[in-house]
């Protein structure tokens, strides 16, 4: 049954589902609402969970920390400025390979200060050795939700939910929520091997030698690797119960015969698909293709993905100063050694909540056809604003 | 190889197989039982620190068989001992020396009043015999050393009566004659001791006899005649030696009559003699000693040679004394005295570096006196076995006594190096030892050369305050010739009292090693402690910090080389 | 019902009560070691890596011997934690995890509420040093006790940052030298003072927080014991001497701490909802200088002839003069739990004269 539910609502309830003991949160916008809807079925009693309010994202993470390592499903929340306080803790709960989930309203990273949506966050902690899942719209960014409790769990990795800020967590939309009985058969029992037990007292976080660390550091690749497999089975399995699926690690959309390709994560792809649709007679059509798990990173998808396109539009919602497009280089990467690979076109654009409007499709397949085009560009930036020197 | 675990956890207690103990440079610790300075000090070689012990345990009982192990007389010697062990007592640097003697004579009184029986058991019947000579208190206590040993032992005393000069020469304000008796009946009535009275050597049976007839013979026939005394060749026609004094007094209680009175002599004779001359109606008696009162001035080695109680009580009851001093003239009206010329003098070191006593010319001084009383020592009565007697003492040829005749050994005053009861008690324990170990074809028992624990080897912050006790004493107005001045200090003050030993070099039992290692290094265990304490070090994981060693209140734990041998097992 | 079944819901009815099955009764002697058969709870185990003397070590011990061993503990970045778990090592026989340096209140805030959720009784530990307490993990730590969880944190006080090589740290008192604060021609160690912790804890309004030192264990173990009976935040700072970071013999680490006390440095006073409920009197109390000269770190002000070394010692003297008025530790008369009193001993730890 479909409810009309703002996207976090949505991912409130979601989290509900899975019935986690204990929930940490600190408000920032745009994830605000979220906690602030989860704080309100605990206290109307439609979710039984220890709802710790704490002084900081640092603390959040580090509660949720405790929490699962005490043996429980724990959940957070954050966006932008959290995330960047949390790092240090995010790599923590990977390193020690501690089952979580935590949602990332996705948010510019000031300075200068913004509150509006793009990738800067979860880029930053791009390599805290979490699994990364962006989710293209508010059902998916429920059904990925539940999907990753059951994820982390199987890989014993922490999971990051990421959706755009206030592109979906303020959004109004038609929504399926699952039963509480599908989840409950769906999503089995918390349960952690290594959790915190005076009848068989572990001590989890030890120091390392350098005579074992890389084998830590191997062990977790490894584990993130054996992941993809995990993220995609999950997702089908999900398709089984709800009939929905949400592209596994990938989705391929559009005609087959394109030979230009668009890549991008999150809810960019739902304008670029709007924009390719309402595109001019004699603009060519697209491969769209949705990045859904971007770590671990889907490099045999996305080679399979590419086959057969000349060119590769790749759009990045943050940049990673003095190189460029951080997804657009992976990419480029992934498809070094791939004979007859695509060209790749990397554009950063909707930075700081800058709108994209529709015609971007239209104007980034035009640039294809420029041949003294930068390998990567912030697309939608207006140099005119700018002093001549900073052009 | 280890095979890492997920997120690298550990699995608890794993730390055990990493062996600190090779952390440790130079030292380890180590359990070293140092004599307690009271033990060290006891002439009778009692182990205060191992009796108090077992009172501060609760077991009075346990205490008495501790402390008989080396003294069978503790009623006797609680009353008549100049207690060294005091003096040596390292509580004394904190709140005052344990009141060890008060609570000897407790336990003493006690064992007579309950009837507690001595640790020992009647030897087999074809026992070695030994011959013991005296039934003073060298003698006695060798008798029950035999015991102790596994031997019997038959006691010849010349006189009717046992207890030598603790019967003789003893007032009875100091030792009663009921505890004497109680405590001298009990020791001679364990069986394997026979006791032959008005059997004197050399008259009723000779040596070469009881050589004969037994199978070591101790001779402890104590000092019974008066050394000559004169001072440049005048002697007073109504001389009274003090010895003799003493025993006509213990006898008849007859005193001669005087008004004033100089005592000459540095010993317990000379105060029990100047006391009792003083509470005969004396107008004055003054004790002049060339030792020293104890003081700034006296090193301990010259100081005045009496219980420190007795001259405690003697300057109460009103006697004067001139210490550093001699009588260096008699002054006399035909053949009575009328004064004396007193000097005074110095014990120093002389050209042999051996102490020499040193006259000062320009001190002497003339007191007026009706009567001097010398108390300058006795000598053996050596009649019927001269041929033992070197002037005056059988003077031993080495520390246990032995004399240049096989299995005879001496002991006690007829030694001439003795001086007091405890030491006559001591003589009986090392020559009985001596004896049982000849006859057994071992060596002899060794010396003990333990170091001594002195105060500075304590960390005396944990011990808390506690005031040392005090006896009732009789007024010096009601103090009597027959009833005893000292009183009793009763169980509770003798339980209390006990709480005040600091254990001086041997285990406490307190857990501080236990409580404070870091490193979880010593291990509690009644069981496998073989050292009498509580405690093991685990030299597995021991980093040789120190700490245990540092606060360990009586310096029991110390810090020794690391090559040196365990005192443990391992 | 079977007697079988019985015992198996009493098991299940203690196990949903403390989190843990009862342990099986010992049978005297059954121990394989004579360190199994330890009449105390080792929470820490030996093998671990302290320096020799280590004060924070021997705390940490004590601790454990008193909370165990239905606890979990969550323990800052530090020497503790360095010490006790290079893996595969781990020297605790708890449930313990160590995720970061600001973080350990908050870890346990997690637990506990994990706890909470499971309904069951385990309490929860904090550990960190001063640095991990007084400093970066201090709003953490704020944030606990505010939300009211029921653990006890313990502060292991060493007065720096040991575990980096002795830099100051806001609970380094004033004057003392590290590689931070030297001493030179124009500083005299460390030019503030030390933060006043237990205050601005008290400010809280918890139930109970306290200060203790290694020197007087029954008094360490008592507050522990005391502590781990509240349900809700409690706080403890436990003066633990860092024979490196002091620079004293390690031998000396329970004299040096002793000393502190003694000389009013270091108070040992109880809080009780933002109230002194309870100090330990001090017996007899020490000149600084008795607690400084034992100490490296003080060393410069032990010099003859400086004014300025002079002035600091008048300073601390000062300070310590200070905390003896405002907490009144000055003993009237003898107590059995003053500063004398409490370190009494007797045979089998009887204390004397108390038979």
């Amino acid at each position: 049954m479909l409810e009309a539910l703002e996207g976090s609502q949505a991912i409130a309830r979601a989290v509900a589902l899975c019935r986690p003991d204990v929930v940490a949160a600190y408000p920032i916008t745009p994830q605000t609402h979220i906690v602030e809807n989860l704080s309100r079925l605990v206290a109307e009693g439609d979710m039984h969970t220890e709802f710790v309010s704490v002084e900081s994202e640092f603390s959040a993470a580090s509660v949720v920390l405790g929490a699962a390592a005490a043996g429980v499903r724990a959940y957070t929340a954050t966006a932008s400025q959290g995330v960047l306080l949390m790092a240090e803790v995010l790599f923590n709960i990977a390193g020690m390979r501690i089952p979580l989930v935590m949602t990332v309203a996705n948010r510019a990273v000031s300075a200068p200060l913004s509150i509006w949506n793009d990738h800067s966050d979860s880029m930053a902690v791009r390599d805290s050795g979490w699994i990364q899942l962006h989710c293209a719209d508010n059902q998916e960014a429920v059904d990925t939700t539940i999907q990753a409790f059951r994820i982390a769990q199987e890989t014993e990795l922490p999971v990051m939910v990421c959706m755009d800020g206030f592109v979906l967590t303020h959004t109004m939309e038609p929504i399926a929520l699952p039963e509480q009985k599908e989840v409950d058969n769906w999503l089995p029992p918390f349960e952690f091997s290594r959790r915190l037990d005076p009848d068989d007292p572990k001590s989890l976080g030890t120091l390392v030698a350098p005579d074992f660390f890389a084998e830590v550091r191997h062990s977790h690749h490894g584990a993130m690797l054996k992941a993809l497999d995990v993220i995609a089975a999950v997702d089908r399995d999900w398709e089984g119960l709800t009939g929905r699926a949400c592209g596994g690690l990938l989705e391929v959309s559009g005609p087959a015969e394109a030979k230009i390709g668009i890549l991008a994560m999150g809810s960019t792809l739902g304008t670029i698909a709007m924009g390719m649709e309402h595109r001019g007679p004699d603009v060519a059509s697209a491969r769209l293709i949705k990045l859904r798990a971007f770590r671990p990173f889907p490099a045999e998808a996305l080679r399979a993905a590419c086959d057969g396109l000349d060119h590769l539009i790749v759009i990045d919602r943050a940049i990673s100063p003095g190189l460029g497009g951080v997804v657009g280089t992976e990419v480029a990467a992934v498809l070094a050694d791939v004979p007859g690979a695509p060209r790749i076109h990397n554009h950063a654009m909707g930075l700081g909540g800058r709108d994209i409007p529709e015609t971007v499709y239209t104007d980034l397949v035009a640039a294809i056809a420029d041949p003294d085009a930068p390998a990567f560009s912030i697309f939608d930036a207006d140099l005119q604003k700018l002093a001549p020197e900073d052009r | 190889m280890a095979v890492l675990t997920r997120g690298a956890f550990a699995e608890p207690g794993t730390s055990l197989d990493f062996k600190t103990g090779n952390w440790r440079s130079t030292e380890k610790p180590s359990h070293y039982h140092a004599k307690a300075p009271c033990h060290a000090a006891c002439p009778a070689g009692e182990d205060q620190q191992a009796w108090f012990a077992k009172l501060q345990e609760g077991h009075p009982e346990a205490a008495w068989a501790e402390l008989v192990a080396a003294n069978p007389l503790p009623a006797v010697t609680g009353r008549v001992c100049p207690h060294p062990c005091e003096t040596a007592c390292n509580r004394a640097t904190l709140d005052g020396a344990l009141a060890i003697h008060n609570v000897e004579r407790w336990l003493g009184d006690e064992a007579i009043r309950f009837g507690w029986a001595y640790p020992v058991s009647e030897p087999a019947v074809d026992a070695p015999d030994v011959a013991i000579v005296g039934a003073g208190p060298a003698g006695i206590s060798a008798a029950y050393h035999c015991l102790r040993q596994g031997l019997r032992a038959t006691i010849y005393e010349a006189s009717p009566e046992t207890g030598g000069l603790m019967r003789s020469a003893i007032p009875r304000t100091r030792l009663p004659r009921d505890v004497l008796d109680a405590e001298l009946d009990r020791v001679l009535a364990l069986s394997g001791i026979t006791l032959e009275l008005r059997t004197r050597l050399g008259r009723d049976v000779s040596l070469d006899e009881l050589q004969h007839k037994h199978a070591g013979v101790l001779l402890a026939p104590g000092c019974q005649s008066g050394k000559a005394w004169s001072v440049d060749g005048a002697v007073p026609a109504d001389l009274h030696e003090g010895l003799h004094l003493l025993k006509d007094f213990v006898d008849h209680g007859a005193l001669p009559e005087a008004g004033d009175v100089i005592v000459h002599g540095g010993g317990n004779t000379s105060m029990d003699v100047a006391r009792l001359m003083k509470r005969s109606g004396a107008a004055s008696v003054t004790l002049v000693t060339a030792s020293g009162l104890p003081g700034p001035g006296t090193e301990p080695a010259d100081e005045i040679n009496v219980v420190p109680r007795e001259l405690e009580e003697a300057l109460e009851e009103g006697i004067e004394i001139i210490d550093h001093a001699t009588i260096n003239r008699l002054i006399m009206k035909g053949s009575r005295v009328t004064g004396v010329e007193i000097m005074s003098l110095r014990k120093l070191p002389g050209q042999d570096g051996r102490p020499h006593r040193v006259g000062f010319e320009g001190t002497e001084r003339v007191v007026s006196v009706d009567m001097v009383i010398p108390c300058i020592g006795e000598e053996v009565d050596a009649e019927g076995f001269a041929e033992l007697v070197d002037h005056g003492y059988l003077r031993p040829k080495d520390r246990l006594g032995r004399l240049n005749r096989d299995r005879v050994i001496a002991l006690g005053d007829a030694r001439g190096d003795r001086g007091t009861v405890a030491a006559a008690i001591g003589d009986g324990r090392l020559a009985v030892s001596a004896l049982a170990a000849e006859l057994a074809g071992q060596p002899d028992p060794a010396p003990d050369l333990r170091t001594e624990m002195k105060s500075a080897g304590l960390n005396t912050t944990y011990y808390d305050h506690l005031p040392r006790a005090t006896s009732p004493k009789r007024a010096v107005a009601e103090r009597t010739f027959d009833t005893e001045i000292e009183g009793d200090i009763g169980r509770a003050a003798a339980m209390a009292e006990a709480q005040r030993c600091l254990s001086c070099g041997n285990c406490l039992a307190c857990d501080n090693c236990w409580s404070f290692c870091p490193d979880n290094a010593v291990i509690k265990t009644v069981e496998l402690a073989l050292d009498g304490s509580h405690y093991l070090f685990d030299l597995d994981y021991c980093k040789g910090c120190g700490l245990c060693a540092h606060e360990c209140p009586t310096g029991f734990i110390q810090m020794v080389p690391e090559e040196a041998g365990a005192e443990q097992p391992a | 019902m079977s007697v079988a079944n019985e015992r198996g819901e009493r098991l299940s009815e203690l196990r949903q009560k403390y989190g843990r099955e009862p342990l099986p009764p010992r049978a005297e002697g059954t121990a394989d070691t004579p360190r199994e058969a330890q009449p105390k709870f080792r929470g820490l185990d030996s093998g671990h890596r302290a320096c020799q003397g280590c004060g924070e070590a021997l705390a940490a011990r004590l601790v454990m011997e008193s909370a165990g061993p239905d606890v979990m503990i969550a323990n800052a970045t530090g020497c503790l934690e360095v010490f006790t778990t290079p893996w595969p090592q781990s020297a605790w026989r708890v449930p313990w995890v160590h995720s970061l340096f600001e973080n350990a209140a908050a870890v346990a805030s997690g637990m506990e509420a994990a706890m909470k959720a499971k309904g069951r009784n385990t309490k929860v530990l904090a550990f960190g040093g001063d640095g991990g307490t007084y400093d970066i993990g201090f709003q953490a730590l704020s944030g606990m006790l505010e939300r009211y969880h029921n653990i006890l944190y313990v502060c292991y006080d060493n007065e720096a940052y040991m575990n980096t090589g002795i830099q100051r740290s806001s609970s380094t008192p004033h004057s003392a030298t590290t590689t931070t604060s030297p001493a030179g021609k124009e500083r005299m160690g460390k030019r503030h003072l030390k933060k006043d912790l237990l205050s601005i804890i008290a400010a809280h309004h918890i139930p109970y927080s306290a200060s203790a030192s290694v020197a007087f264990p029954a008094d360490l173990q008592r507050k522990v014991r005391y502590a781990m009976g509240i349900d809700g935040p409690t706080f403890l700072v436990v003066h633990s001497p860092c024979p490196l970071g002091w620079r004293h013999a390690s031998a000396l680490t329970i004299e040096v701490a002793r000393r502190a006390v003694e000389c009013g440095l270091f108070p040992l006073v109880e809080v009780e909802r933002g109230a002194v409920t309870n100090v330990m009197p001090i017996r007899n109390v020490r000149p600084v200088t008795d607690y400084l000269e034992l100490q490296g770190r003080f060393a410069h002000l032990m010099k003859g002839g400086d004014a300025r070394a002079e002035e600091e010692r008048a300073h601390l003297q000062a300070l310590a003069d200070y905390n003896i008025g405002v907490f009144g530790l000055k003993g009237e008369g003898e107590d059995p739990v003053d500063t004398g009193g409490i370190a009494a001993v007797g045979r089998s730890g009887r204390p004397a004269g108390r038979v």
